[in-house]
């Protein structure tokens, strides 16, 4: 074959890209459910940690697997797949909040009461309890955003700190310094609640 | 540790305030994912829009063969060489624009001696006075009052003239020629 003949050879190849792509397609889909199967539990969460609200996070885990298929040609580039996944759907959680801003935040003692596990406890110390997380959230909200966000994160128990400075694009000394101000913080609220009552 | 223990150190009891303020940030953070929610996302990724989708060829016109690529190639140089000749074809280079040249008379810029004369419009001039219009508004109630349309008074062109000078008499004249007929 001469050099044109090459050359030629090599400018009109049309690649036989039908079957590569549907494969690839396919192939695709079928890592990005693997993904929904493994990690959306964990997702909602962390979407719920910060929103509070079961549709609002089953929202956010939506639209950030969403992203995902849309940016499916990226997923090999991704070397932690559940660190990009939280920090996917930390921001869009974060964002949500931010636009929700203006309506009233409230944390409905019910809503905490019906939710979270009260093993063997009377209705009354589910009432209690239930006021009492409250109390403590309505502390939470009061942090500082940097401080806050921290907090939220390290509640995790999946999430190492090097894992959070990830998701929150910081240093692992930064998340440290953060959560100890974040702590004492806390501390200061929850006490002057208390000598106020 | 005993409760009075918690009370009387304030660094400890602060450390447990925040530890029990965690407890529920850790318990929020155990909840379970609802039933269903992996179905319910696998669902709506199906469902999605696709960003973007490539037309392919049918199979039974797949440009596999080498002549069918080298047709294709040379019907793209055939439409685009077309296509430029057609447009070299069509669109006629602009021509210059024609400058009419006015003949010059004498040279240089003068007026002739022209002066120009404003054309000034004076009111509605009466043909009667008014009086004699009220009299003869009873007596004579089918004629009906004649009013002369506009009238045109050329303007007169005054000469400049110094201050001090009789031309002020004969500005007011000139100034009032309506007022001179109507009486």
């Amino acid at each position: 074959m001469s050099t044109s003949q090459a050359i030629y050879a090599g400018w009109m190849e049309i690649p036989n890209s039908a079957e590569n792509d549907l494969a690839r397609t396919h192939a695709d889909e079928a890592a990005i459910a693997a993904l929904v199967t493994q990690y959306a539990g964990a997702l909602y969460r962390v979407a719920y940690s910060v929103l509070r609200n079961q549709s609002d996070a089953e929202d956010a885990v939506q639209e950030a697997f969403l992203r995902v298929l849309r940016h499916r040609d990226t997923l090999d580039e991704v070397r932690d797949q559940r660190v990009w996944l939280v920090r996917i759907v930390w921001n869009i959680v974060l964002d949500r909040k931010r636009r929700a801003k203006t309506r009233p935040e409230t944390d409905d003692v019910t809503e905490l009461a019906r939710v979270l596990p009260s093993g063997g406890l009377s209705a009354e110390q589910i009432a209690s309890a239930a006021q009492h997380h409250a109390h403590v959230l309505a502390c939470v909200e009061k942090l500082p955003s940097k401080e806050r966000e921290v907090l939220q994160l390290s509640a995790f128990e999946e999430l190492s700190s090097v894992e959070i400075a990830q998701v929150l694009g910081i240093t692992e000394s930064s998340v440290r310094s953060r959560l100890f101000r974040a702590r004492n913080l806390m501390a200061d609220l929850l006490n002057h609640a208390r000598a106020l009552k | 540790m005993s409760s009075t223990s918690h009370n009387s150190n304030p660094r400890i009891a602060s450390r447990l305030t925040a530890s029990s303020a965690e407890e529920t940030l850790q318990l929020i953070a155990r909840l379970p994912a609802p039933e269903g929610l992996e179905d319910r996302v696998k669902t709506g990724l199906k469902t999605a829009p696709r960003a973007g989708r490539i037309l392919h060829w049918p199979a039974s016109l797949r440009p596999t063969a080498s002549w069918v690529r080298g047709a294709a190639a040379a019907a793209v140089v055939f439409v685009v060489a077309g296509g430029g000749w057609g447009i070299y074809m069509r669109v006629q280079p602009t021509q210059p624009a024609r400058v009419l040249v006015m003949p010059h008379a004498g040279g240089g810029f003068s007026s002739a001696g022209a002066m120009r004369t404003p054309q000034t419009l004076n009111g509605p001039i009466l043909a009667q006075p008014l009086n004699t219009q009220m009299d003869a508004a009873e007596t004579a109630k089918a004629q009906p009052v004649q009013i002369t349309p506009l009238m045109k008074v050329p303007a007169k062109v005054v000469p400049m003239t110094r201050p001090g000078s009789n031309a002020v008499a004969g500005n007011k004249s000139s100034a009032q020629p309506a007022v001179s007929i109507a009486k």
